[in-house]
């Protein structure tokens, strides 16, 4: 076998197993943070198995992930039998593919001579970030699926809301990428971390539409609230998984949550400059050191976890949007605010040369290109606030106010 | 009821200004409350090594126990008013005649079966004499049906187990014994 | 020319298995297609294998590793297409049709087309199939209408079909020969050439030099659609008067 193929399995065993557990502890996380927030405290008995030992919970996933395995995997008599066994694993399949182009730090240093090795599974995919859309839009075909294979209105009616959510809301994260592959000139998410961190600006910084227009289209890509109308509970039950049990859900959930990390990467990587913090990580070309290359996959993760935190935060802070307001919002925001963002980058990368040279040195340029494009996304926001386009009038017409005066 | 009926009152929305419109504050007040919530103090109470704090344990309606008097004989005098008054149908008494002069009849058997009772304390109500009573005890557990029916002997060891933390309420609340 | 030295005249001609293979092809798919009819569809499945498996093994180069991820590829996409015409549900002919795409794409990538095979997935796979998905499911929740079981000319369509892939074959058939040598001089792409090319930007100055005034005529066209969408749509919603906030 060649050495090539053995070091890419090697890898995507690696990469399978870590991201497994990883949703089996962000499910801990989870409940732990939505314990926190109503003032609970959260699973915290069990610990390791047959010892009294509790380790403040962290035996959690183990136990659930037994419960799953031993439920009955019930399959309704009214459903279309292979559609319904299809469905979650489709899903699970694409959220699990598309971390194969996705750098989980910058790369290890030889070892026996043999590397460096890249730490992505499959690296120099030149089309990454396409790549990473196309998976996560075959996510949508377990999504409806199980909704229409469960026969079930509650299953159905979720899969359509969730259908036309993810086709929405993927075009506005499409524009809140384009920004960041004008400035990298690449859709490697390899290039876009190393170009971040040559020139230590992260994209946040100089591309604010951009990055709220990503990540409030992540969120809704992620399914998760304000935008986890596919599944609301109070008014759906379960949404598209309601039928489904056992092992089968047990895909769902876990695909959800690795939306979820999928989702907090490409923030990270795009945004939040990678492996990359000032002062610690190094040089971005030339040779790594293991310390480096421990302490950038670390910097990684823990700005990953920081964003999933931030996910998990927000679930309990804001409400719910409404149908109606979640397409205004794709459509009437973050649509055009995502074209304000391409144009305003374009702009700043092809006048930046000549700003350097106008400014004297990258430092002050960096200012000011700071500056002009918070401002301009200053002034979109508060149009966009002045328009109000998710202001609705719900009164019926000819029952204004004013009418009985 | 249509829309121009006049019983219907028109409630205006309150008018955003454009900060609100701008969602920012309200963003920031979700984001603030929920953070505060994050590390305010906990309410759980972890139950088996924390036992929770319960207000009066007086008139807190727990498990029953029959009340004995000063002479240690059961106060009851099976008048069935408990278990008439009972709406769970969970007490269960048979009266025979009462060996000592001071009352007619005394309870041979005294049953209450605890899977059926909804501790709602009407008994406790209905006694004139003040002989059941509902304790503070809230951990009720057993591990089969037969366990959970108290019987009188059951019932008065209850008294004696808690009769020293909660003296007879008919004292304690100034009551007619 | 006797009978008899017609059909040894056309027995050896170099093309008649390809010419076997589109016959068997159309008659298999005929068959096959949801006629109204019953009955005839295990024959057909069967005819249709045949026609495959006899392509397959006229074809040349189909022995190897690179090879094999081909044959894999290609047969996904074969099968996967008759699985889109040939099923009545039409949910099941949609997903069909997917990993129909599924296999076009892989092959794409196959060739090294990376963002062309990646894009076949976003924008097919991805967004018009699944709104024809949503369509499909609103219309007809159970997928049993008449309409939609019984496929349009079964007869007609299995036809030109055969007579497309045989006069196609015919003609690759031609070139294959010279190809074949070709193919065994050329030097064998390895892994870094294909993975290291900067695809998209190859493909992006390509397509904003050669190709700029018909990449510029076919955004001048969607924008067009898009606005003409929006001003059809918007036709006879009522008026609110007033504001939003007022």
């Amino acid at each position: 076998m060649p050495e090539y193929v053995i070091v890419a399995l090697v890898k995507i065993a690696l990469l399978i197993g870590g991201l497994m557990t990883a949703a089996a502890y962000f499910v801990l996380l989870e409940r732990w943070m939505a314990a926190w927030i109503q003032d609970r405290k959260g699973p915290n008995r069990v610990g390791i198995p047959l010892t009294k030992i509790k380790l403040f919970g962290l035996g959690q996933p183990l136990a659930d992930g037994v419960k799953f395995i031993l439920k009955e995997e019930y399959t309704p008599g009214h459903v279309d039998k292979f559609l319904y066994s299809l469905a979650p694993i489709s899903i699970l399949a694409a959220a699990l593919a598309s971390f194969a182009v996705v750098p989980v730090g910058d790369r290890l240093p030889a070892i026996f001579g043999y590397g460096p090795f890249d730490l992505t599974a499959a690296p120099g995919i030149d089309v990454g970030m396409i790549y990473v859309f196309a998976l996560s839009s075959i996510a949508v075909y377990g999504v409806i699926l199980g909704g229409w294979a469960s026969n079930n209105k509650y299953s159905f009616l979720g899969g359509l809301r969730s259908s036309a959510q993810l086709i929405a809301y993927e075009l506005p994260m499409g524009l809140g990428i384009l920004g960041i592959v004008l400035a990298s000139g690449s859709l490697r998410l390899e290039t876009i971390i190393n170009a971040q961190a040559s020139s230590g600006l992260w994209n946040v910084f100089w591309q604010p539409i951009g990055f709220v227009v990503f990540v409030i289209a992540a969120f809704a890509e992620a399914a998760r609230l304000p935008f986890d109308l596919p599944e609301a509970e109070q008014e759906l039950i379960g949404g598209y998984h309601t039928e489904y049990s056992g092992l089968r859900l047990l895909m769902y959930l876990v695909a959800e949550f690795l939306h979820m990390i999928m989702a907090a990467f490409l923030i990270v990587i795009l945004f939040l400059g990678g492996w990359h913090f000032w002062g610690l990580t190094g040089d971005a070309t030339g040779e790594i050191t293991w310390g480096q290359a421990i302490l950038r996959h670390i910097i990684l993760m823990s700005k990953i976890t920081g964003v999933i935190l931030f996910f998990m935060l927000v679930r309990w802070s804001w409400p719910r949007f409404r149908f109606d307001q979640l397409m205004a919002l794709a459509w009437k925001v973050m649509l055009p605010l995502g074209m304000v963002n391409l144009v305003v980058i374009a702009v700043l990368v092809e006048f930046q040369p000549q700003l350097i040279e106008r400014a004297g040195g990258r430092g002050m340029a960096s200012l000011l290109m700071i500056g002009a494009s918070w401002l301009i996304g200053i002034i979109c926001w508060a149009a966009v606030a002045w328009a109000s386009p998710l202001g609705t009038d719900n009164r019926p017409v000819y029952g204004k106010i004013g009418a009985m005066e | 009821m249509k829309s121009d009926d006049p019983d219907i009152t028109w409630v205006e929305e309150p008018k955003l200004g454009l900060t609100g419109r701008m969602y920012l504050p309200l963003l920031v007040q979700g984001l603030t409350t929920t953070a505060r919530h994050l590390i305010s103090p906990k309410v759980t109470v972890s139950f088996p090594e924390e036992r929770p704090q319960i207000g009066n344990p007086l008139i807190y309606r727990g498990v029953h126990r029959l009340n004995k008097d000063a002479e240690g004989r059961v106060k009851c005098v099976a008048c069935f008013l408990c278990a008439t008054a009972c709406p769970a149908h969970c007490i269960d008494i048979i009266a025979a005649e009462s060996p000592w002069p001071d009352r007619e009849k005394y309870p041979e058997s005294f049953v209450i079966d605890e899977l059926r009772c909804i501790f709602c304390g009407m008994c406790e109500e209905a006694c004139p004499v003040d002989a059941v009573e509902l304790t503070s005890l809230m951990d009720l557990t057993g591990r089969s049906r037969e366990e959970m029916i108290f019987d009188k002997e059951k019932l008065l060891s209850v008294y004696d187990m808690t009769k020293d933390a909660e003296p007879m309420k008919s004292i304690a609340l100034g009551g007619t014994v | 020319m006797s009978f008899s030295e017609r059909v040894t005249y056309v027995l050896s001609h170099p093309g008649w298995p390809f010419a076997l293979v589109a016959l068997l092809g159309a008659a298999g798919m005929f068959l096959l297609l949801p006629r109204g009819a019953r009955g005839g569809r295990r024959v057909g499945g069967m005819l249709a294998v045949a026609a495959f498996v006899l392509l397959g093994a006229k074809l040349p180069h189909l022995t190897g590793l690179r090879e094999g991820v081909f044959a894999m590829l290609a047969t996904v996409t074969v099968v996967s297409a008759v699985g889109s015409v040939t099923f009545r549900s039409p949910v099941y002919c949609a997903i069909w049709f997917a990993l129909t795409l599924a296999g076009t794409a892989g092959l794409f990538m196959f060739q090294g087309a990376q963002f062309l095979g990646v894009a076949t997935i976003v924008v097919y796979a991805g967004a018009i199939l699944v709104t024809m998905l949503f369509v499909l499911m609103l219309a007809q929740p159970q997928g049993l209408s008449t309409y939609d079981r019984v496929s349009w000319e079964p007869l007609l369509g299995a036809g030109v079909g055969g007579l497309l892939v045989g006069l196609l074959t015919h003609l690759l058939r031609s070139s294959l020969a010279t190809a074949d040598a070709g193919f065994a001089a050329a030097k064998p792409m390895t892994e870094n050439a294909v993975l290291v090319n900067e695809h998209v930007a190859g493909l992006g100055a390509q397509l904003f030099s050669k190709h700029l005034i018909a990449v510029e005529a076919g955004g001048s066209l969607l924008l067009v659609a898009v606005v003409a969408a929006v001003a059809i749509t918007s036709q006879g919603v009522p008026k609110r008067q007033g504001g939003r906030y007022e």
